[in-house]
C-alpha cells in the first residue's frame, strides 16, 4: 500500500515542520499560523478504539490527528478550540450523497459499469446536510431498480474535490432483492417495443445468475458491452467487493447463495430480517450494513413488508457478526441504537469506527487516534442525547458546518 | 343529569366488567405514588414528592402527604412523574384519515374511531394520555374532530369532546389553490346568510330545514364537561359518509360551519405553506372564525403573522429541515422552533403530518421536545409545549396537562428524565387507572429481542 507509506512520510515532515514553526513561535506570527493547526481540549472524548468518556487534547495538523493526549504542551501557535464531546467523523456506509441526475438505472438490468463518481455533484446541497449531521465520509451507492446497479465509490464530505475522493472506483452493487422489478411489465402489446425484465423477483435472482453462469463459461451477457463483461468477470474472481442490496430474510439468503456458487462473498445492505436468520448468517461469514433504523416510523413496515425490530444491532453484537448502522440520520440512529439495548461504546462504534472496518478504512478513519485523518464532530454534550447539537464538523482538519444556531 | 349520571355509572361498570387484563382500580378506590420526581409543569418540579388520587382526579400533590391507610401504593423512588402527553392533532386513530369527498363538514370523526387500533396501544407506550382526532389534511371541510383519552373500551368512554372542531385545509385536494379558497368562501358565505336570515327572523333555507334535533345541547368548544360525555345519538342515523348531496347531510354541515362562523366551535385549519397563512388570517376575520393553526414546515416564513394573533399554532412533526433559494441558490438550515420562538408564537408538535419523518425520533413527543430544546427552547417550556399548552390549545387546559389538584390523574410513570434518550414509560396512567405497563408490554420485549417468528 504505497499511499500510507507517503501518508507517514508526509507526517514525518509535518512534525519537522512543527517543531520548525513552534521555535519561531515568538516572533508574533501566532494567527497566520495557527490557522489548520488545532489544539482541540476537549472535556469527554468519544472514540470507541481510544479514549472514551474521558477529558482529552487532540492536536490537528496537515490534515491528519498529530497526536492525543491530555496536556499536550503546544508552544506553538495553535487554535485552540475547547470543546465539551468529541468523537470520529461518522462514516456512512451507505449514502446517495451528492447523486445527481437520478439515482438508479432504469432502461436495463445488467449495468454494473455504471458509476456512482461520475454523477456526484460535488457543489450539491447533500454534502452540507452530511456534514451537519457530523457525517465526514460517505460511500455512495446507487439506486437499485437495475440488478447490476453500478459501482459505488467513497468520498469525504467536504473540502476540495479532487482531495475528496478516497475510492472512485468502489463496490460493485447488486440488487438482490425486489428491487429491480418495481417499473417493470412485460410487453403490454404484441407490438410493444418496450419490455424490460425482470418482471418479479424470482426473475431478479435469474439475472444475476444467468449472466454470471456466462460469463464464466466465457460468454458475454446479452446487449453488455465489453466493459460490463469485465466488470462481471473482477466479480467472479473477486477483485471487485460486491455488495447485495437484500432486505427480506429471503433475499439475503439468495445473495449468499449466488456468492457461494460463484465463488464471491457480497457484504448485505440493508439487512432488516438478518435477525431471522442469524445463526445462519453468522456460520456463513456474513456481514451486514444494517439501515433498517434510518427509516422513519418506529412500527412501520418497510419496502417489502418487513417488520422492523428495534434491537437488531444487539443481536448482531451478540452474535459477532460484523456489522454498522448506515443510511440518514445516523447519529438519531445511535441515539436509538443506544435506548434499544447497546452500550453507548457500542453505539458510537456502530457509526465510526465499525462503518471504517465494513469499508475496509480504519487505518485512516473512523476513531480518534494518531496518524488518522483529522475528521471530527464536536458536540456540546453526551453525543446520544438528542439535546446535544453538533457544535463543528472536522474534515481533513478543516471545520465546517459551524452550526452557530444554538442560542 | 340523573341520565347522565346513570350512564356514566353504567359505563364504568361496563368498563370494569370487560377489563380483565389490566390492573383496573375501582373508581372509589384511593391511588398513592410515593418517592418519586414529580414534574407537575405548573411550578417547580419536585424532588421526591406523593401524588393522591381518588375518583380518577388528582386529590394531592407535594412532599409531606399524609397517606391514607385504604390507598393503593405505588413505589415510585427513582422514578419520575410527569402528567400525559397531549396530542392536539393526530387522524392515526381513525381508519383513514379523509374521505374522499372534500366537502364533508356533517361527518364526525367519533364514527371512525377504533379503540383497539394500535394507534392507542402506542399512545399508552409512548405516554399520549389525550388526544384531537382531527381528520387529516387532504380535504375541504374534513368534518368534525373530537378530543379523547387514549384509552377505553368504546369510543364513548374514551370521549373528552365530541365537537371539537371542523377541519378545513388550504391545500387544494383537488384543482388549484385559487378553487380552494373559493370553495370554502362559498360554503362559508352559505352559512353567513343562513345565520343572517336567522336573524332577521327570515325562515333558513328549505335545505337548513330538516335540522338535527338537539344541536343546541352542544356546549361552547372550550368547557368541556368532564371524562365522559353524553353521547348524543339524534342525528347520527342521518349522517351519509359517502355523500354529501342529500338534504340531511347538507342542513348537518350547514349547521357546522354555522356553529364555526359563530365562532361556538373551533377551525382546525391546515396551511401548507406561508401563502396559506396569510389567507387564512382573512378567512378568519371575514368569517369571525376561532382558529386553531396547523402548519406545514415552510409556514415559518409567515411567523411574523402568526405572532400578532398569540395563539398557540401546531408545528408539522420535520421540526428542522433544509431549503435552496430558487434565485441565488442558497442553501439554508430552517429550524423551525427557533424561527416561532424568536417570533414569539407559542407552539406544540405533532407526531405525523404534511413533512416527511426524517428519523425514527419524529414519532415520539419527548423526541421534538428535545430537539426544541437542542435548538435553546428551555427544557420548562418545552416540557409543557407535550402537556399543558396543547391541553389548553384543544379545550382540555383545565382537564389534564399538568399535576394539579382537581385535575385528571392522567400521569406517566418514567424510568428517568423525560428528555433522556434511555428513558422509558414505565407506567401511564389515565384517570387513576394504570392503563400501560411496560413489564408486561409483551410488544416492547419482542421488539427488543429480535427472534425469527
Amino acid at each position: 500500500m504505497p499511499k500510507i507509506v507517503s501518508n507517514s512520510l508526509s507526517t514525518a515532515i509535518v512534525l519537522a515542520a512543527l517543531i520548525i514553526l513552534s521555535n519561531r513561535s515568538g516572533s508574533g506570527q501566532e494567527k497566520d499560523l495557527g490557522s489548520d493547526r488545532f489544539l482541540i481540549r476537549a472535556k469527554h472524548i468519544y472514540s470507541a478504539n481510544g479514549t472514551w468518556g474521558e477529558k482529552g487534547e487532540v492536536l490537528v495538523y496537515g490534515g491528519k490527528i498529530q497526536f492525543v493526549g491530555d496536556a499536550i504542551d503546544v508552544s506553538s501557535p495553535v487554535t485552540i478550540l475547547e470543546v465539551d464531546s468529541l468523537m470520529p467523523g461518522i462514516v456512512d456506509a451507505y449514502s446517495s450523497v451528492g447523486l445527481s441526475g437520478g439515482t438508479s438505472e432504469v432502461s436495463r438490468e445488467i449495468t454494473p459499469e455504471f458509476d456512482t463518481y461520475s454523477a456526484i455533484d460535488w457543489g450539491s446541497r447533500d454534502f452540507l446536510e452530511a456534514i451537519e449531521m457530523g457525517v465526514t465520509t460517505a460511500q455512495v451507492i446507487p439506486a437499485t431498480e437495475s440488478v447490476f446497479s453500478g459501482l459505488a465509490c467513497i468520498v469525504k464530505t467536504a473540502g476540495e474535490p479532487t482531495q475528496r475522493t478516497i475510492t472512485s472506483n468502489g463496490s460493485a452493487v447488486i440488487a438482490v432483492s425486489s428491487d429491480p422489478t418495481s417499473r417493470n411489465r412485460a410487453r403490454s402489446r404484441p407490438d410493444g417495443i418496450y419490455m424490460r425484465q425482470p418482471t418479479n423477483r424470482m426473475g431478479v435472482v435469474w439475472i444475476v445468475r444467468s449472466s454470471l453462469a456466462r460469463i464464466r463459461s466465457g460468454g458475454t451477457v446479452d446487449g453488455a458491452d465489453p466493459m460490463s463483461t469485465a466488470l462481471l468477470k473482477e466479480i467472479l474472481n473477486q477483485k471487485k467487493k460486491a455488495i447485495a442490496v437484500s432486505r427480506t430474510d429471503f433475499d439475503i439468503r439468495s445473495a449468499l447463495d449466488v456468492g457461494d456458487e460463484f465463488g464471491f462473498k457480497p457484504t448485505i445492505y440493508g439487512g432488516d430480517e438478518v435477525y431471522r436468520i442469524l445463526d445462519e448468517f453468522k456460520k456463513r461469514d456474513g456481514q451486514v450494513v444494517y439501515s433498517a433504523l434510518a427509516r422513519a416510523a418506529a412500527t412501520s413496515r418497510g419496502n417489502e413488508g418487513t417488520a422492523l425490530r428495534w434491537n437488531v444491532p444487539g443481536r448482531l453484537i451478540e452474535a459477532d457478526v460484523p456489522f454498522c448502522l448506515a443510511g440518514d440520520a445516523l447519529l438519531d440512529q445511535a441515539r436509538f441504537a443506544f435506548r434499544f439495548g447497546l452500550t453507548p461504546k457500542q453505539a458510537i462504534a456502530a457509526i465510526t469506527s465499525r462503518p471504517a472496518e465494513i469499508l475496509g478504512l480504519s487505518e485512516r478513519i473512523g476513531s480518534i487516534a494518531i496518524e488518522k485523518d483529522a475528521d471530527l464532530v464536536a458536540l456540546n454534550g453526551d453525543p446520544l442525547q438528542p439535546t446535544s447539537s453538533i457544535s463543528w464538523t472536522m474534515v481533513g482538519g478543516k471545520i465546517y458546518g459551524n452550526d452557530m444556531s444554538k442560542q | 343529569m340523573t341520565n347522565h349520571l346513570m350512564k356514566y355509572i353504567t359505563g364504568i361498570v361496563v368498563l370494569l366488567s370487560l377489563s380483565t387484563s389490566n390492573t383496573l382500580l375501582h373508581a372509589d378506590e384511593l391511588l398513592a405514588i410515593q418517592g418519586a420526581k414529580i414534574i407537575p409543569i405548573v411550578g417547580d418540579p419536585i424532588a421526591v414528592g406523593t401524588i393522591l388520587i381518588r375518583d380518577g382526579k388528582i386529590e394531592a400533590v407535594g412532599k409531606d402527604i399524609a397517606i391514607p391507610g385504604e390507598a393503593k401504593v405505588i413505589d415510585g423512588t427513582g422514578k419520575v412523574i410527569m402528567p400525559g402527553f397531549v396530542d392536539a392533532h393526530n387522524a392515526a386513530a381513525m381508519t383513514s384519515a379523509n374521505e374522499r369527498n372534500e366537502f364533508v363538514p356533517f361527518l364526525s370523526v367519533v364514527d371512525s374511531i377504533d379503540p383497539v387500533s394500535p394507534y392507542f396501544e402506542e399512545c399508552r407506550r409512548n405516554g399520549i394520555t389525550s388526544a384531537a382526532v382531527v381528520p387529516g389534511n387532504s380535504t375541504l371541510i374534513g368534518g368534525q374532530a373530537a378530543v379523547i383519552k387514549t384509552a377505553g373500551q368504546y369510543v364513548n368512554d374514551m370521549l373528552l369532546k365530541r365537537e371539537a372542531g371542523l377541519k378545513i385545509s388550504l391545500r387544494p385536494a383537488s384543482g388549484n389553490r385559487m378553487s380552494q379558497l373559493s370553495r370554502l368562501r362559498k360554503e362559508f358565505d352559505k352559512a353567513k346568510r343562513a345565520l343572517e336570515k336567522e336573524a332577521k327572523g327570515e325562515k333558513p333555507d328549505p335545505s337548513a330545514e330538516i335540522k338535527k334535533e338537539g344541536d343546541d345541547a352542544s356546549k361552547p368548544a372550550d368547557k368541556p364537561e368532564g371524562g365522559t360525555e353524553e353521547t348524543k345519538e339524534e342525528g347520527s342515523a342521518d349522517r351519509q359518509p359517502d355523500s354529501g348531496s342529500d338534504a340531511a347531510s347538507q342542513a348537518a354541515g350547514l349547521e357546522a360551519l354555522k356553529k364555526a362562523i359563530q365562532g361556538e366551535q373551533s377551525v382546525y385549519i391546515f396551511c401548507e405553506n406561508g401563502m396559506d397563512v396569510t389567507a387564512a388570517i382573512q378567512l378568519v376575520a371575514d368569517y369571525s372564525l376561532k382558529p386553531i393553526f396547523v402548519l406545514g414546515p415552510s409556514c415559518y416564513k409567515a411567523a411574523e403573522l402568526l405572532a400578532k394573533r398569540n395563539e398557540t399554532v401546531i408545528l408539522d412533526p420535520s421540526l428542522v429541515y433544509w431549503e435552496t433559494n430558487p434565485r441565488t441558490r442558497e442553501d439554508k438550515k430552517i429550524i423551525v422552533p427557533q424561527i416561532f420562538r424568536a417570533a414569539k408564537v407559542p407552539f406544540v408538535f405533532q407526531t405525523e403530518g404534511f413533512g416527511a419523518r426524517t428519523s425514527l425520533g419524529s414519532s415520539f413527543f419527548w423526541y421534538q421536545a428535545a430537539t426544541a430544546v437542542k435548538y435553546g427552547m428551555p427544557e420548562k417550556e418545552a416540557l409543557e409545549a407535550i402537556t399543558l399548552l396543547p391541553a389548553k390549545r384543544i379545550g382540555i387546559g383545565n382537564l389534564v396537562g399538568s399535576i394539579e389538584v382537581g385535575k385528571d390523574a392522567d400521569l406517566l410513570v418514567l424510568t428517568g428524565e423525560p428528555l433522556d434518550i434511555s428513558t422509558w414509560v414505565d407506567q401511564t396512567i389515565i384517570d387513576g387507572k394504570v392503563v400501560y405497563e411496560r413489564s408486561k408490554d409483551e410488544k416492547i420485549k419482542r421488539l427488543l429481542a429480535p427472534e425469527a417468528e
